[in-house]
Parts: structure tokens; sequence; C-alpha cells
């Protein structure tokens, strides 16, 4: 193992000019509840670890113009528990109590919620068991789960690699329209959370960090929720979710987002689902006819045809604010 | 390249030369020969290898060492009652049989022992969820809630 320095960054230029020195032998570590089990089991062994956690001054949750800004050293916890999330955002207070367990949260910042590594049983095998899967992410060009056992991985949108983001945050996020400051060299830019996601990764370029997630004013009154469908009720990731924010009017809906989990390598919009409820009164069989619309692009692989029934159902279910 | 960490441990003040991944579950196994503190999943799944840093719960298998650096922690060695003899959680988890293989029951107490700082007289459901995090592959659950739920009582004076 190269490791071979621990520096304490205490500030965004100073964490961002050790990053594009030393390119990929340097990593950021926030609250470490990704990267220190990807450390212990040999996955990658960069040579610099950049603790980020010592920068002052990102950890925050702010009001602006009805908005809010939430920083990315914010620990998922105090999302979780903070009072303005939970009155006007609750869809990303449930996407945050169902993050890992109570431990997890209170380490886990956003920024690292974002940018973690995925799930996939093929990338995740530890060196230390004698064997590796050299797949797309590793440089290899290969997905082992194509033909290998693909349960839970992605039914939509998959490129390359089929892993599913495994970021409940994100899903939420997306759902409020929510936007990512990301920080280089150069300056900031800005980029609606879905587009942060990409088969293989995110958009960071070598050099950049995570900064901010900002979320725009909402009209009061929206009804929101988050469900998440996994194997156990606590420390597991999702199976597929869904985070949905509707304005509903006199008993029409006026306006819809809806954002699923756990069947795409990015927070997956279902554009077509939002197109069945805007401007229909909301009733439970449109309810089932958007939840139809909202897996109709689904391509699910030899084993994982489940997910689309599932997500169907969960739809329906956040669309009409019923629980699992 | 090593770095020189110190650390309290268990009242004591401690010194380490650590490498910068390593995590802070092994220096207390390894370094220090606190086996008490279990190794079981090394990514954060499970819970075995709670410690109190600073007095709070945590996964030491997910904590650099070098991020330990002028803080306290206490292992379940450094878990003591009152008259120096078995905390009552200890005692609560022998006498309700909240133990059988025992893997987890270091992080469960440790586990436990944050949860009722923090909240002394929790309900039931609120040792569900604090101890949410922590596996437990042999008993069922039933009887660590059953032990904390004791425990708790006895240590607001209630029992005994
Ligand atoms: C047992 C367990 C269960 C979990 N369950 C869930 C779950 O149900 N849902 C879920 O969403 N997540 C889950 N997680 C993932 C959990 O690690 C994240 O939720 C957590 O928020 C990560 O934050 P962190 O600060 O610990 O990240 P770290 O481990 O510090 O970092 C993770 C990655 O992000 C990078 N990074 C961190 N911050 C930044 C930044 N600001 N800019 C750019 N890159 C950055 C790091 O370099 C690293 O590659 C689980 C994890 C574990 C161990
Ligand atoms: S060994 Fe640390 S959580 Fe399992
Ligand atoms: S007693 Fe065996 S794992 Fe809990």
């Amino acid at each position: 193992m190269g490791c071979s320095q621990h520096i304490d960054a205490t500030s965004v230029t100073e964490a961002i000019s050790i990053l594009q020195s030393q390119g990929d032998k340097a990593v950021l570590v926030a609250g470490g509840t990704d990267l220190v089990g990807m450390l212990n089991n040999r996955l990658i062994s960069p040579e610099t670890l950049v603790n980020i956690k010592t920068i002052p001054g990102m950890d925050y949750i702010r009001e602006y113009s009805g908005g809010l800004r939430i920083g990315a050293l914010t620990r998922i916890r105090d999302i979780e528990t903070s009072a303005i999330i939970r009155e006007y955002f609750p869809v990303l207070a449930e996407a945050a109590v169902s993050v890992g367990s109570p431990q997890i949260r209170r380490m886990g910042t956003l920024g690292g919620n974002f940018c973690q590594e995925v799930r996939c049983w093929y990338y995740r095998r530890s060196p230390a068991t004698g064997k590796t899967f050299t797949c797309y992410r590793k440089g290899g060009n290969v997905c082992y789960a194509t033909s290998g056992d693909n349960r839970y991985h992605s039914v939509i949108g998959g490129k390359k690699c089929f892993a599913a983001c495994p970021s409940d945050m994100a899903v939420a996020l997306a759902s409020l329209h929510a936007h990512a400051t990301l920080a280089g060299a150069s300056g900031t830019r800005s980029v609606p959370v879905e587009d942060f996601f990409i088969p293989l990764g995110n958009i960071l370029k070598p050099g950049e960090m995570l900064t901010e997630v900002s979320i725009p004013a909402l009209k009061p009154g929206s009804r929101q929720k988050f469900l998440k469908f996994r194997h156990r009720k606590t420390i597991d990731f999702a199976l597929c979710s869904v985070a949905s924010v509707l304005e509903v009017e006199a008993g029409v809906v006026a306006d819809a987002s809806l954002v699923l989990g756990g069947v795409a390598p990015f927070p997956y919009r279902a554009k077509a689902a939002e197109q069945v409820l805007k401007g229909q009164p909301l009733t439970e069989d449109l309810a089932s006819e958007a939840g139809a619309a909202a897996l109709r692009a689904a391509r699910p692989l030899s084993l994982n045809a489940y997910k689309v029934t599932i997500g169907r159902v969960l739809v329906k279910r956040a669309i009409l604010g019923v629980d699992m | 390249m090593k770095q020189r960490v110190t650390l309290n441990i268990n009242g004591t003040e401690e010194e380490v030369y650590a490498e910068p991944w390593w995590s802070l579950a092994q220096v207390l196994r390894e370094e220090f020969g606190l086996g008490g503190t279990k190794i079981a999943c090394n990514t954060g799944d499970c819970g075995a290898c709670t410690v109190l840093l600073d007095g709070k719960a945590v996964r030491s298998c997910l904590i650099l060492a070098v991020k330990a650096q002028g803080r306290k922690v206490v292992t379940i060695e450094g878990l003591r009652g009152k008259d120096g003899g078995l905390h009552p959680l200890q005692q609560a988890f022998m006498e309700h049989f909240a133990v059988q293989c025992g893997y987890c029951t270091p992080g469960m107490i440790l586990t436990a022992k944050s949860l009722l700082d923090e909240n002394p007289a929790p309900t039931e459901e609120e040792v569900r969820e604090g101890m949410s995090g922590n596996l437990c592959r042999c008993t069922g659950y039933a009887k660590i809630v059953e032990a904390v739920m004791a425990a708790s009582a006895r240590m607001r004076g209630e029992h005994r």
C-alpha cells in the first residue's frame, strides 16, 4: 500500500490545489464512512488522504429567499433533524432518516453521500479475497453484472457500467430541483443534481470538489414523499426508491416532480410520469397510470425485472402520499 | 509514512505511530492488544467495532487512527460501574442472557451506553432505533433490548 500521508486541509483552495498537483494519487476524506471501508478492503490505495472535515464554514443549513443552501460537510444526521428541512422539505428529511444507521448518519456528510462509490458486488470485491473483477470502473472493458448476478443493478440508463446510484440524498434533492456547486481552480460551476451522476461515476473533473447543494424556493403546501424499498429496515441501500413533490390545487395536479433511486446509475427523473400527472385531477387511477409511465423506459437485466414491479407501486403510493 | 498520534485510551494517555490509512479499530486491537473491540465487516455495516470517542458511540473501523489525535477513546475493557466492578449494562446483558457467541456484545453495550447517556429513560422503540445499526447473528435482539431497558431502569435507581 502506497498511502504515505494524511493532510488536514484548512480551505477549499488548499484541498483543490492538492488534488490538482497530485491527480488521482490524492483522495478527499470527509466523514470517511465510505472511504475508510474502501481502504480497509484495499480497493483503493491513494498516496495522500486529504481530510476536508478540517475546512471551516462548510457545515451549514442556511435559508435564502425561500430556498436552502446546504454545505457539503453537513452531516446526514443534521439534515434529518433540521427543523426547517422537516417543515418545508420533508422529502429530504425522510430520505436522510433512511440512510444507513444512526452512527453512519452522524459521521457521513452530504458531499460524501453524493460522491460515494457504487455498491456493485463485483466492483466492491476485496482483492484481499484473492479475486478481483477488473470492470469498466477499474479500467477494464466489461461489466460483470450484465452476464452475472445483476439483481441489484440498474434497469434504466446503464451504459458500460450497470451499477445503481447508491445515494438516497441525491434522489430527494433532485426531486426538489436542487443544484450542486462544484469548485475547481478556475472558479465554481453549478449543475442540476440529477446531471451530477453518470454511469461511470460523476462529472467532477480532476481537481474539483463539491462544496454546496442549493434548493430553490418551493410553493408552500406542496405534497412531498420519499419511499424506499429495501431488504432490511435499517442499514440497507434502496432496491428502489421514489421522491415525489406535487403541487395540487383544488384536487388538480398543477406541477409534479418524480425521481426514482436504485434503478439507474443516476437519480432517474420520470418525465413521462410527470407529464401524465400535470393538469389532471389526482385520483388513484391517475397515480397508477403515472406508476406505469415512470418505468416504461426500463430494460431489466436477467435478474432484476422485479424492480420494475416495485417501482410502479412505489410511484403510485408516493403520489397518493401513503406509507409503505 | 507513520504519524505520531497521542490519544487517551480508557483513561491513560497513550502514544502510537500509525500509518495514515490504519483504522482506529486496527490500532486498538493490534497496537494496544485491546481485543474486546471486534472487527467483523470492516466496512461500517455491523457495529461490532463500536467504541466511545469523546463519549459518543462510533464505528472504529471507519475512523482513521490519525483522526483520533487528542481524543478520548473508551473500549469495552475500559467500561466500569461506579464501584469499579461491572457496569449495569454489562450486568444486565449477563442476567438477561443477551449474549450468545458474544461477538456483537462489546459493540452492543457501548452503543447502549452512548444511547443511555443521551436519553436515560428511553422507550423500547427508542432503544430499538438507537441500536438499529448493530447486527447480532445469534440472539434475535429481544434479549438485548430487554437488557438495555433493565439497565436503564437500574441506572435510574428504579430497581434494587
Ligand atoms: C453500513 C453503511 C450503510 C450505508 N447506507 C446508506 C444508505 O442507506 N443510503 C445512502 O445514501 N448511503 C449509505 N451509505 C453511504 C454513506 O457512506 C454515505 O451516506 C455518507 O454520507 C458518505 O459521507 P462521508 O462523509 O462519510 O463520505 P467519505 O467516506 O468521506 O467520502 C466518500 C467519497 O466521496 C468523496 N468526497 C467526500 N466529500 C467530497 C466533496 N465535498 N467533494 C468531492 N468528493 C468528496 C471522497 O473522496 C470519497 O471518494 C452507507 C454506508 C455504510 C458504511
Ligand atoms: S467491523 Fe466496524 S462496523 Fe463492522
Ligand atoms: S451474540 Fe453472537 S452475534 Fe450477537
